[in-house]
């Protein structure tokens, strides 16, 4: 049984059907990964015993035919900024590298309580920071569509270990596109709630008003699948929303009649030939599935970039202030006193990049700048929320490519503003809270991945998911697996 | 000589007396062993979140009704970041931008004189946990780290050390009348930091200002703001020809006991930037006419209303009402003897001076030793019923403190010598003895000496051991006296 | 706009805690400079009579209290795991200049 080539949906039901064990599932999975995690550098953490112990516990259930959870027998993987208790969270951070979490995050718990098995905790950019997945303080991930090549971030570990079929869903998180852009880069499916949707209670905290947990997976109604567990309320969330939960999988879409798709033609006028062929491509797809297609304009986002890196910051600086070598992680041999606590520990525990972004964010903030950065960032921030509240106002969905490139080789962007601006079309759906899918769109001439997007109105994480079904039953771009995986063992 | 005067504004902090916390569901408790009332949000763990306590947006709405305060609609949440070990997260959660309670008035009699004392803003904050210091290292305890605290910030409106205590008292009292907050300072669930400048009087632009802090008690406060304010004095006057500016310089100082002086902490040579911006975690408060004209209709009786039901309905003075009220648990004694007694005078006077008077030598109040009401009432009315003499009832008095918790009446009955000489035919004797004995205070007494009269009385009761009863004493020799005209 | 400089950096690096070696701080500076610079696109976008967005979500999204009950605790033992250094049930650290 080529059970790599499954859909989670098909899985569970295979588990169900007593055709396959939950320990021969976890056995087959965690096969893939040890041989294949050297090259891929997806995981950081294998959970062998927990997996194994869950996988017994659900044949168990299932040998007594007990009722059983929506994601019984999918091997899931978590990204490692997301806590599991008792668990090493790292955040691929030098100053996290022995810390246990002391509780598990909602969005973990609810994927447990529906049966799904945990294979591992997944790689990322340092405290999620940075599009490539070379932030991170142990090693890079790679994209198995070409081993040169990154596989996006900061959720690269992740889309990375699906795209393999080393683990068929995983989660991730999404501040700035950090889900969506390695999905595209991956060639597999990303979805970002709409803010507030997913709870955020045992994420490690990068831009507290960006921040979404979301899943990746090889197809859209597994994204649906997981997003059916996920979606829900936590009093432990301030943001969290209290609305109650939607149904996807009821509600996946074969075609687009009578449905507006937005395009802000103008805003993407300096996409790249291939990139732009290939959008057009995928244009004429939704026409032939029966979308309409509208201009819409999104000049704003332009600034988008502006916005994000001083507002995600800023929160950033103060989100990892409490790393500082008191209470948990890393604290320096040398400190001498309580300065030295301080300054040598974040010295030794955080990477260039993460001081980089801690110290504009501070600036940002700071008397004297504050006005000129942060709340200024704030109020084109509600601009762009305006012009995309004018835009839904005349179509359901917006369409956009999720990267303005496809996959690079590491040590492609030596440049800071060269690595940001691969958020760009990414950014803007956290910036206004919006529910965004990245689908599979296609290949380059190099057979590296394209995605497409889908954006819609707060809340209509469903309708979003529906449409990327109806674009995907029409192309199958992800169902195509890379060649070098796509065998057993 | 200059005349100085004092520019005194002071910011209180107050833990409220929820059940849990301000932003996690730990109990809000004192006491406990290190690091066993806390949650992964109080301890700043990666991946907590806030929640807010709804019980400690009513307690502010109430306080803030409470001094008459506009109760904000709208109020918001802000980051303050500072690095310190007592800080779980080195940002402390506060109300920066929209607090919940602007204005206020705080008013009470100081010295003879009504004073209204104003409030800026009082707004919602967490808690840091507690640092203990040893000579080669610290420990930090979160215990405390997350408990709801109520900033109240005045205006600079005090001129002295006395306006400054009445201010903190009265706050207290209010805040004990509506249950907020226990107020203790020595434990530090009510913390006091002053500002203080002095000018010549006259002046109007306002000097260099320094912070105290580190006050755990009234002797103290008061002690810290007549030290400071004299110190700056002292500067401005030996450097009366440079810039004054430069004379005082802005810094935190801390109160130190045992010298009785005001030490510097810390300088200020710039403001800390605390960088605020809007807690993205928490969404705004927004409250509802409905929710503030329930807490408003709720609230209970306040110190002002007490003071003035104390003056006008029960008699009291002036001096004795102010004092009553600002001690709640005193006050509330008073007024469960009075459904025993209704001797106002009599009870006040026992409650906020003799019982006091012999409490303080055992290290003790009457809230911190169990002697109930009704006993002080019983002793009241044994006198006002004529069962025992004054003189008599001192010496209770010091027995019902010896032995809290035995009824008076019991003492009373178990004592011999307390009990009442009241057989005229067993006082009779010794009247006649007394009589004989001054026969020159009989002369002046019939010659229109009252004093005489009390002179003779007193004799008896000397002889009696004050145990007779004044009335047959009285009785007796008035009889005899006017056998004798 | 001021042109982003060492000093700012230095200020920056006491506020944030952040301590950066020699070879970092050329290159971090120079960064700041180019990001800063890029950031402030901004001060060109129109924004008068525009209010900050302090919450992205459009829903009625205020008011998330909890009851005042007490909830899970996190244990003494589990808090000093991942503690560097512990006494007497406290966290322990270097002497602290008392405040």
């Amino acid at each position: 049984m080529d059970l790599y080539k499954l859909s989670a949906y098909e899985l569970r039901n295979l588990f169900l059907d007593k055709k396959v064990k939950a320990t021969e599932i976890t056995e087959y999975f965690l096969k893939r990964i040890e041989k294949n995690n050297k090259k891929l550098g997806a995981f950081l953490t294998v959970l062998s015993e927990r997996a194994m112990q869950k996988a017994k516990e659900l044949d168990q259930k299932n040998a007594e035919n007990k009722p059983m959870g929506r994601l019984a027998g999918v091997p899931i993987a978590i990204k490692d900024n997301t806590h599991i208790e008792k668990e090493i969270t790292t955040c691929a951070s030098q100053f996290l590298t022995n810390y246990k979490a002391p509780f598990s995050a909602t969005a973990v718990k609810l994927l447990e309580e529906q049966d799904a098995i945990l294979v591992g905790k997944t790689n990322l950019d340092e405290f999620a920071m940075g599009s490539s997945n070379e932030n991170s303080s142990f090693y890079p991930s790679y994209n198995p569509w070409n081993l040169d090549c990154t596989p996006g971030g900061s959720s690269g570990g992740s889309a990375s270990a699906v795209a393999s079929r080393i683990s068929l869903i995983a989660t991730g998180s999404d501040t700035g596109g950090s889900i969506r852009q390695p999905s595209a880069f991956c060639g597999v499916v990303g979805f970002k709630p709409t803010y507030g949707r997913v709870s955020r209670y045992g994420l490690v905290a990068f831009g507290s008003s960006l921040d979404q947990i979301g899943p990746i997976a090889t197809n859209v109604k597994d994204i649906g699948l997981t997003m059916e567990v996920l979606g829900k309320h936590c009093p432990h969330d301030a943001m969290s929303l209290e609305f109650p939960a939607e149904s996807y999988i009821e509600n996946l879409r074969e075609d687009l009649s009578e449905i507006t798709v937005g395009v802000p033609w103008h805003f993407l006028e300096s996409l790249n030939k291939e990139a732009h062929d290939n959008f057009v491509q995928s244009i004429e797809t939704m026409k032939s599935l029966g979308a309409n297609i509208i201009d819409v304009n999104l000049d704003i986002l332009k600034s988008s970039i502006a916005v994000y890196y001083i507002l995600a910051t800023a929160e950033a600086s103060t989100n990892l202030a409490r790393f500082d070598g008191i209470r948990y992680g890393v604290r320096s041999k040398d400190a001498k006193n309580l300065e030295e606590v301080y300054d040598l520990s974040r010295d030794q525990g955080f990477g260039y990049e993460v001081k980089k972004r801690i110290l504009l964010g501070t600036y940002v903030l700071s008397s004297g700048f504050q006005e000129a950065f942060y709340k200024k960032a704030q109020k084109v921030r509600t601009l762009v929320i305006q012009s995309f509240d004018a835009a839904f106002s005349n179509c359901d969905c917006i369409c956009m490519p999720t990267a303005p490139i496809t996959s690079f080789k590491l040590g492609t962007f030596q440049d800071p503003i060269g690595m940001y601006l691969q958020d760009i079309f990414t950014i803007s759906a956290n910036l206004a809270g919006l529910p965004a899918i990245s689908v599979p769109s296609g290949f380059d001439k190099d057979n590296k991945p394209f995605g497409l997007q889908f954006l819609g109105p707060q809340l209509h994480d469903a309708p979003v998911v529906s449409y990327a079904h109806a674009y995907e039953q029409a192309t199958k771009f992800s169902s195509k697996i890379p060649p070098l995986f796509d065998k057993e063992f | 000589m200059k005349n100085w005067e004092a520019v005194i504004g002071l910011e209180v902090h107050v833990q409220l007396n929820t059940i849990t916390k301000l932003f996690s569901s730990a109990p809000n408790r004192f006491g406990d062993d290190p690091n066993t009332n806390i949650t992964v949000v109080d301890t700043g763990q990666p991946g907590a979140l806030p929640v807010v306590n709804r019980e400690a947006i009513k307690k502010a709405a109430q306080f803030g009704f409470a001094v008459n305060a506009s109760v904000e609609k709208f109020s918001k949440f802000d980051r303050k970041s500072y690095f310190y070990p007592d800080s779980p997260r080195n940002f402390q959660i506060t109300q920066f931008e929209h607090p919940i309670v602007r204005g206020g008035t705080v008013t009470i009699t100081v010295e003879d004189e009504k004073k209204e004392f104003q409030i800026d803003r009082a707004h919602l904050e967490d808690d840091a946990g507690m640092l203990k210091h040893f000579s080669s290292f610290a420990g930090v305890d979160y215990n405390r780290a997350g408990t709801a605290l109520i900033e109240i910030v005045s205006t600079p409106c005090m001129t002295s050390a006395k306006e400054a205590i009445a201010y903190v008292k009265t706050l207290k009292a209010i805040l004990e009348y509506i249950d907020a907050s226990d107020c203790n300072m020595e434990q530090g669930s009510l913390r006091v930091d002053a500002n203080i400048s002095v000018r010549p009087v006259g002046e109007k632009k306002l000097r260099n200002k320094t912070e105290i802090k580190n006050m755990n008690s009234f002797t103290f406060l008061e002690m810290a703001i007549n030290a400071e304010i004299e110190r700056q004095i002292r500067l401005y006057e030996e450097y009366e020809s440079d810039e004054p500016d430069n004379v005082v310089i802005p810094g935190t100082y801390r109160f130190n006991p045992n010298t009785k002086q005001t030490e510097l902490m810390r300088m200020k040579e710039r403001a800390e930037d605390y960088r605020y911006f809007p807690e993205p975690d928490l969404p705004p408060i927004v409250l509802t006419q409905e929710f503030l004209d329930t807490v408003k209709a709720t609230l209970p009786e306040l110190p002002q209303q007490r003071f003035a039901r104390y003056v006008e309905q029960l008699g009291l003075s002036e001096y004795a009402a102010t004092n009553l009220i600002l001690d709640k648990q005193t006050a509330d004694y008073f007024e469960e003897a009075l459904t025993y007694s209704n001797n106002t005078k009599a009870l006040c006077n026992w409650i906020t001076v003799e019982f006091p008077g012999r409490l303080k030598e055992l290290g003790h109040t009457l809230s911190s030793i169990d002697i109930p009401a009704v006993h002080l009432a019983n002793l009241v009315k044994m006198i006002d019923e004529g069962k025992i003499t004054g003189r008599i009832a001192k010496q209770v008095a010091d027995d019902m403190v010896q032995t809290p918790g035995m009824d008076p009446v019991d003492i009373v009955k178990n004592n011999p010598d307390y009990q009442p000489l009241s057989d005229a035919s067993a006082i009779e004797p010794l009247v006649e003895k007394v009589l004989q004995d001054n026969p020159q205070s009989i002369e002046d007494y019939l010659a229109g000496k009252k004093k005489a009269l009390a002179f003779l009385v007193g004799q008896i009761m000397k002889l009696t051991k004050g145990k007779a009863s004044p009335d047959i004493v009285n009785e007796l020799i008035q009889k005899k006296l006017d056998s004798k005209n | 706009m001021e042109k982003f400089n060492y000093q700012n950096l230095e200020d920056l690096q006491k506020l944030a805690r952040i301590q950066l070696k020699d070879e970092e701080k050329k290159d971090l500076l120079e960064s700041l400079q180019k990001i800063v610079e890029y950031i402030d696109q901004l001060d060109s976008i129109d924004t008068k009579d525009v209010a900050c967005c302090n919450h992205v979500s459009q829903v009625q999204n205020e008011n998330v209290v909890r009851d005042d009950v007490v909830g899970e605790l996190l244990s003494r033992e589990t808090l000093l795991e991942n503690a560097p250094d512990q006494i007497g049930g406290m966290i322990r650290t270097p002497p602290i200049m008392q405040d």
